[in-house]
């Protein structure tokens, strides 16, 4: 490869730096004083204390799992804070109000909030560490019924629907980062959209870690009842820190009949320098249940940061003719590694899925793609498609495929291509020869490769993952 | 069948069983059966929750305590003489893992060194020392472990340099008894520039349950081509375990043909390591099962060097309750460039009650590759039915056809007229449904 490349990938990490807003901080370690210490910081009722004692036992008699294809010091759970929220204020009328380091530090993120909200018609539910600060669009969004809000206010305010439906798509002994989440999670988001009802706008959550050494438990819970859909993104920076931060987050997702939910992720958390010291190691459990007929739920991801990223997004399709769908872009640099994939559990009649994955390695990183199409014994007629793709930067890196396909029932159709290519010596001198330079060839060709994948981003997300690619990507190709 | 005795039943009988051989054999032979005795005394069977063997719950094998087979009955030519190939002129007749010379035809000669173990030792043992459990994995596998702890005989091929043995090698292992383990064992010494067909096949005369654990080791140095064909039709109660390991020199050629038809419980497992630069593998299979029947081909293409290329079809038919596995691991192994792998997994299930468990699965660590597999399972193409049915044929006679064309396609591969018809008429038989 041509050495005009090879200085584009060591670009620093843009959005590190530290917002110092006093925090109030749990000590180290975990033990039940610490659930109870969470719980009645944040006044909650009897119900949600027993979930939390009955994950922590359960976590307790789990093994950490070590089937993953990513290696990693053994994590001390006791040497992490559980707690860690913005030091209490009186309650917010208004934007003015919220601390202005707080704006300033979206503003460095190129996120200003109100131009975003006001141009892109978003309501941003803004996750600062562990408990919101401040919801925005929340009224407009309440006059058609729809509750878009904090998990902690949830709890307060609808703790029907919380209880109704927490933990029924990832039971609390699901697996071991799961239980632990459940046990210790500290905030996240609540969203519900009643009958009938197709939210007018993208739900946005705008995730951030910023207390060193206090890992991030959020849960996110969607409930779409009957004929409802909705859209919700979920966008990641994080600061600088060399130490690593672990970030176990839950998502649930709940489609009810002829309902749909579509989550798209951009994730850029931080990586880890080019020698791979520190990042965020991203365990995150997510799950989506196609519970009624003609539901659907797609998941969307780009994933380009954290040292370690390692989560499989599923959808569990139960109602007849339910869809899944899995789109998904890995991109590992340096030592960045990754294990992400997905898991489509066909149940129902006339379930269809469809799978497409595209990773990136470049430096000394390492991708896998490890998914699992199961078609039940009652599910007639299934139909799963399934593409995974990889690229390779480098003869540093590697990418792994783990499909597992399991079969149960004769009716049904499943199909599984993978390729592995690089970038070839002809397609760069192909663009070299039309007057276009070695990086933004690169760039072409890498997008033109995700293409699939970001089409099915809402556009501002879109554009942001183009941009990042290329910036994430910059310098390893040589 | 006789008593039935703890999950550790099995393994526990036939270490008892063990004994060490008599003064007056090799002593490196000797070494080696005490080595890998020892390795089986580190390994416990295998269980589900091992990942290698997630699918095959071979625990029924466990609670028979089969022990090795000690002599063989008595074996008239005109009891087997039918599953003869009349291309052969060379054949290794195996009678429960005895070797029955007076039905086999070796050969010792400058051209071509075809034999059993106890015979050749005297005249090529130390080529053979060379190579006898160097490839197979003695140390985590504890199935080979046990063949070899227990290894009197195995069927030897060297086919010294730049000789073509134009006729096929048939290795015919026939069981005969029944509730007793045998060890067929087979080394295949291709030396550089050599080609040889060798067909490894295993049949039955018994009705009841035994238990086959078979282990080949291939070492083909450069620019030699083996064709193996192993065909396994064992009766439906039996167990076999099969293990081959293929090494492959620069610029050398394995092309293999497995079809699986038998077996209550089947595992095959098949590694291929590219070891030389430009080396070149095809490994096809096709499973057939039906009833209860399990069947497992777990197959390990392993590029280590760089301009290797591979080429892999494994199909399954599966009716009945049966369930098939296929667990198809091709790795690039840095450095490996230009290596040029392609692998597909094709299954049809027959009835709604068959089960297929695939996972196609590659690891690359070099980028200047061209990888690619597929996987697809499901059953027959409507469009297709209804093609040949607008042409006058009934819905089940175009069902048979296509069922039996999905399987035929891998039986094609198969270069001997004789085995290939064999092979057909039974395919045909079980893909009839009336």
């Amino acid at each position: 490869m041509s050495a005009v490349l090879q200085n584009l990938v060591n670009q620093p990490y843009k959005h590190g730096f530290v917002t110092e807003i006093e925090a109030d901080i749990a000590p180290k370690g975990l033990n039940e004083e610490i659930i109870r210490l969470i719980s009645s910081k944040k006044n909650e009722p009897e119900w949600l204390l027993t979930f939390r004692l009955q994950a922590y036992e359960k976590w307790l008699s789990m093994p950490q799992p070590g089937w993953q294809n990513v290696k990693y010091p053994e994590i001390d759970f006791q040497a992490i804070s559980y707690y860690s929220a913005p030091k209490p204020k009186k309650k917010l009328a208004s934007m003015d109000e919220v601390d202005p380091e707080l704006l300033r530090t979206f503003e460095k993120l190129g996120v200003p909030m109100h131009e975003r909200a006001a141009l892109a018609g978003v309501a941003v539910d803004v996750i600062f560490d562990s408990v919101s600060v401040a919801t925005t669009y929340k009224e407009r969004l309440a006059e058609i019924g729809i509750i878009f809000c904090s998990f902690s206010e949830a709890v307060h305010s609808h703790p029907e629907l919380v209880k109704k439906y927490l933990g029924t798509v990832v039971p609390i002994g699901d697996n071991f980062y799961a239980a632990l989440n459940s046990a210790v999670f500290t905030d996240g988001s609540f969203c519900f959209i009643p009958k009938g009802v197709k939210c007018p706008m993208d739900l946005s959550t705008y995730f951030r870690i910023n207390t060193e050494e206090s890992g991030q438990f959020e849960r996110t819970l969607i409930i779409a009842e009957e004929g409802a859909s909705v859209s919700y993104l979920e966008g990641c920076t994080a600061p600088r820190f060399d130490t690593n931060q672990l970030h176990a987050a839950v998502v649930e997702l709940i489609a009810l009949d002829n309902a749909e939910i579509k989550y798209s992720t951009v994730q850029n958390w931080y990586a880890g320098d080019e020698k791979g010291v520190g990042g965020i190691y991203n365990f995150v459990t997510k799950r989506g249940l196609a519970k009624g007929a003609n539901s659907r739920i797609s998941w969307t991801q780009v994933e380009t940061g954290s040292a370690i990223t390692w989560k499989y997004p599923s959808c569990i399709l139960r109602g007849e003719n339910s869809v899944g769908e899995f789109y998904s872009v890995a991109v590992t640099n340096h030592y960045q590694q990754a294990d992400t994939g997905t898991k489509m559990i066909h149940i129902g009649r006339n379930t269809r899925s469809t799978i497409v994955s595209k990773s990136i390695s470049a430096g000394y990183s390492n991708s896998s793609y490890r998914g699992l199409v199961r078609i039940a014994p009652t599910a007639e007629n299934a139909r799963n498609y399934s593409q995974c793709d990889s690229m390779l930067i480098g003869d540093q890196c590697g990418v792994n495929t783990f499909p597992y396909i399991q079969v149960q029932n004769n009716s049904a159709k499943v199909e599984h291509e993978a390729s592995t290519s690089r970038i070839g010596e002809d397609q760069l001198f192909y663009f070299l020869q039309r007057g276009i330079g070695a990086e933004e060839a690169v760039s072409m060709i890498i997008n033109g490769f995700c293409k699939e994948v970001f089409q099915q981003l809402p556009l501002e997300f879109a554009v942001e993952a183009t941009k990042l690619l290329s910036f994430k990507l910059e310098g390893s190709v040589g | 069948m006789s008593t039935v005795t703890n999950a550790a039943g099995y393994l526990e009988n036939l270490v008892q069983s063990w004994r060490r051989p008599p003064a007056a054999s090799l002593f490196w032979l000797d070494q080696l059966r005490a080595h890998a005795m020892n390795s089986v005394g580190t390994l416990r069977m295998p269980t589900t929750h091992d990942e290698e063997w997630r699918f095959t719950d071979i625990s029924p094998l466990g609670r028979l305590p089969y022990p090795a087979a000690r002599a063989a009955p008595k074996t008239q030519f005109s009891d087997i003489s039918h599953y003869y190939l009349e291309e052969a002129i060379y054949r290794l007749v195996f009678v429960d893992g005895q070797f029955a010379p007076d039905l086999s035809n070796v050969a010792n000669k400058a051209d071509a060194i075809i034999g059993n173990l106890s015979s050749l030792i005297t005249t090529h043992g130390d080529t053979i020392a060379r190579y006898l459990g160097q490839l197979a994995e003695l140390q985590n596998d504890i199935f080979t472990a046990l063949n070899t702890a227990f290894l009197h005989d195995s069927a030897c091929i060297i086919i010294p340099q730049n000789v073509s043995v134009t006729t096929p090698i048939h290795l015919l292992f026939i069981s005969r008894q029944k509730e007793i383990t045998s060890y067929p064992r087979c080394l295949v010494i291709a030396e550089s520039g050599s080609n040889v067909t060798i067909v490894e096949d295993y049949v039955t005369t018994e009705q009841a349950a035994y238990v086959i654990n078979s282990v080949v080791e291939m070492s083909l140095s450069d620019t030699a081509h083996v064709n193996h064909i192993r065909i396994q039709r064992d009766n439906q109660q039996a167990f076999h375990i099969g293990n081959c390991t293929v090494a492959l020199a620069h610029a050398s050629q394995y092309r293999s043909v497995s079809i699986t038809l038998g077996a209550h419980i089947s595992r095959y497992n098949l590694n291929v390591a590219l070891a030389g630069e430009g080396a070149e593998c095809t490994v096809d299979g096709l499973a057939l099962i039906s009833g209860h029947q399990l069947a497992d081909t777990h197959t390990f293409i392993d590029h280590a060097k760089p301009h290797g290329k591979s080429r892999q079809l494994h199909k399954c038919i599966v009716d009945g309750i049966a369930h098939g596995v296929f667990n198809g691991r091709i790795m690039v192994r840095p450095h490996a460039q230009l290596t040029d792998s392609s692998q597909l997994s094709r299954n049809l299930l027959m009835t709604n009650k068959a089960r297929i468990d695939t996972k196609p699965q590659l690891e690359i660590f070099a980028d200047d590759v061209k990888c690619a597999h597929g996987a697809t399972v499901g059953q027959l193409d409507k469009e297709e039915i209804f093609y040949l049915m607008s042409r006058g044929l009934s819905d089940l006679t175009a069902r048979n056809l296509l069922t039996y064309a999905f399987g035929g396609e891998v039986i094609d591969r198969i270069a001997i007229p004789s085995l290939k018809k064999q092979l057909e008429e039974i395919i045909l038989a079980r893909t009839q449904i009336s």
